[in-house]
């Protein structure tokens, strides 16, 4: 059925759980899975070259640390799986992935904003669902 | 207010109110100090009294003076030699014209259009002639330029420009008098022996808990400031060479700048930043926008008109010669640094000062989104194919737990 699947992952509940499910299935349907993390702007308009020095040492360790979760928990489920990170706008690059990447299915975590939020902004989730070139599995 | 800590209580909360809006707008530390800093004196001046932040105070003075110095030097010190010794023609041509080009124009229109007095003009011309290292870097890095030629090519005109903003302001307004002599001299002697003797020196009697390393910078840094000034010079002048000189030592013991970052932006910044906030006059701007137009506009349009040609002539194309030029027109540290020394020396009037400064915040800004959303050269970016470029920083790609970078 589904033969590549992508996992977006920002370490959130929400995202541990689209994780789980996308290794569940790969596991099951003998496919190939990838997780995507997307790395925070760095502070626009720094004063000095250390600041921004400074704030990329720590989005790096930050996704160090995830991708050693991401990586550990594939490693519980005994999947092969590429850790992808990638800088720009969370929805853009996502949505972007999965079309260059030509996957067929798409797992996000479910973030739980207020309802007010989610109308106002839409979330991240539903803005995915809305452009997403494959189908898309939202874990909670 | 003469309880001085709750004074330092009050500067302190506000950095930490900066802090935290920075976080949620993803804007520098820096620009929101500068804005909170600017609210503050507004909001505080109101309701207490105009004095009661206590900018003008001497311990007040002193951080934020030590904050500037020493984030001129970390500025310095972040200018890579290996890339420089690549593209030193390019970077000096480019820098130089960047320089030169919004000095002049600026000067002419604060002059000419606005009818200000000599001194004002020339100052308009300094502040308004940087270039931000920081700005672009950051772009850079994001974008993924920062390992290309052409990016690397960008950072080492806008040390260049710099150069140039930091010469003309410690230069400029000295009285060049048997002191100014004194000074180039010992400048000279330091300048020389700074980089033989302080490798050596580290290595000897280096690496310990006692932090010799930051005290003998720091000594470095007040000694020649405190030279400087004695000549009528400014002390960031000495600290910025200083930092260009142990570029190639002390700027690449990312132990030793990690150490002098967290002194710098955990104390001396935020005085420095939130106190060149607190002298912006909101009503002084509100009152006449369009002395800030006139600055803003002359600085992009002699940017454009000196930088242009000049990265022209080293055969890029069109576009790419308009994101370099965009970049060159960027402007924040060095541009708040020259306004302040301006207001604290007289030269220019607080009302001046605010509309430089929101000048200079302007140019941190705008020019940045008008090459990113307009000129960005994606061809350039790694052999870009539509696919986010690689950056400086590991992208790790992890397959069954073998990391590939």
């Amino acid at each position: 059925m589904y033969k590549r699947i992508l996992v977006a992952y920002d370490g959130s509940d929400g995202a541990r759980a689209a994780l789980k499910q996308g290794i569940a299935l790969a596991d099951a349907l003998e496919a190939e899975i990838s997780c995507l993390m997307v790395e925070e702007h760095l502070p626009h308009y720094a004063a000095s070259i250390s600041e921004v020095k400074a704030a990329k040492e720590q989005i790096d360790e930050h996704f160090r640390t995830l991708a050693k979760q991401a990586r550990d928990l594939a490693a519980l489920g005994g999947i092969d799986m590429d850790v992808i990170v990638r800088q720009g706008h969370e929805v853009e690059t996502i949505v972007n992935t999965a079309k260059a990447g030509h996957f067929d299915l798409l797992v996000v975590g479910y973030h739980g904003h207020s309802a007010i939020f989610g109308r106002i902004m839409g979330s991240t989730a539903q803005s995915i669902v809305r452009l997403s070139p494959c189908p898309v599995l939202l874990a909670k | 207010m003469e309880n001085v800590w709750i004074l330092a209580a009050v500067w302190v909360g506000l950095a930490l109110v900066a802090t935290l809006v920075a976080i949620w707008l993803k804007i520098s530390t820096a620009l929101s100090e500068i804005v909170v800093g600017t609210v503050a004196q507004l909001i505080i001046g109101v309701i207490v009294g105009p004095n009661a932040l206590g900018s003008s105070t001497a311990w007040v003075s002193f951080l934020a003076g030590t904050g500037a110095i020493v984030l001129t030097f970390l500025a310095g010190a972040e200018l890579d030699p290996d890339v420089f010794r690549l593209k030193w023609k390019e970077a000096v041509v480019v820098g130089l014209a960047g320089f030169g080009a919004p000095f002049l124009g600026a000067a002419a229109a604060a002059r000419y259009v606005l009818g200000w007095d000599v001194g004002p003009s020339w100052l308009a011309g300094v502040a308004l002639s940087t270039t931000s290292v920081a700005v672009v870097y950051a772009v850079m890095l994001e974008l993924g330029f920062n390992v290309t030629e052409y990016g690397k090519a960008i950072l080492a005109a806008c040390f260049v420009n710099d150069l140039g903003t930091v010469l003309a302001l410690g230069l400029i307004f000295s009285p060049f008098t048997l002191r100014t002599l004194v000074f180039v001299l010992v400048s000279a002697v330091v300048f020389f022996l700074l980089p033989i003797v302080t490798p050596r020196f580290f290595r000897r009697y280096g690496g310990r808990v006692s932090e010799l390393e930051t005290k003998f910078i720091l000594l470095a840094l007040f000694g020649m400031g405190g030279v400087a000034l004695w000549a009528g010079s400014e002390p960031v002048l000495p600290a910025y060479v200083i930092g260009m000189l142990l570029a190639g030592s002390v700027g690449k013991d990312h132990l030793r700048i990690r150490r002098l970052r967290t002194l710098t932006f955990g104390l001396l910044t935020p005085f420095y930043f939130i106190r060149a906030g607190s002298f912006v006059s909101v009503p002084a701007l509100a009152a006449a926008p369009v002395v800030f137009s006139v600055l803003f506009f002359a600085k992009m349009v002699s940017k454009m008109l000196g930088v242009f040609p000049a990265v022209k002539a080293f055969r890029y194309e069109p576009q790419e010669t308009m994101y370099y030029t965009l970049m060159m027109s960027t402007g924040l540290t060095f541009g708040t640094i020259s306004a302040l020394f301006g207001l604290s020396h007289g030269i220019i009037t607080p009302g001046q000062y605010s509309h430089l400064v929101a000048a200079v915040i302007g140019s941190a800004v705008i020019p940045t989104l008008i090459a990113n959303a307009l000129f960005m050269p994606v061809h350039l970016r790694g052999g870009d194919t539509g696919e986010p470029a690689p950056t400086a920083a590991p992208r790790e790609v992890v397959r069954g737990g073998t990391d590939h970078v």
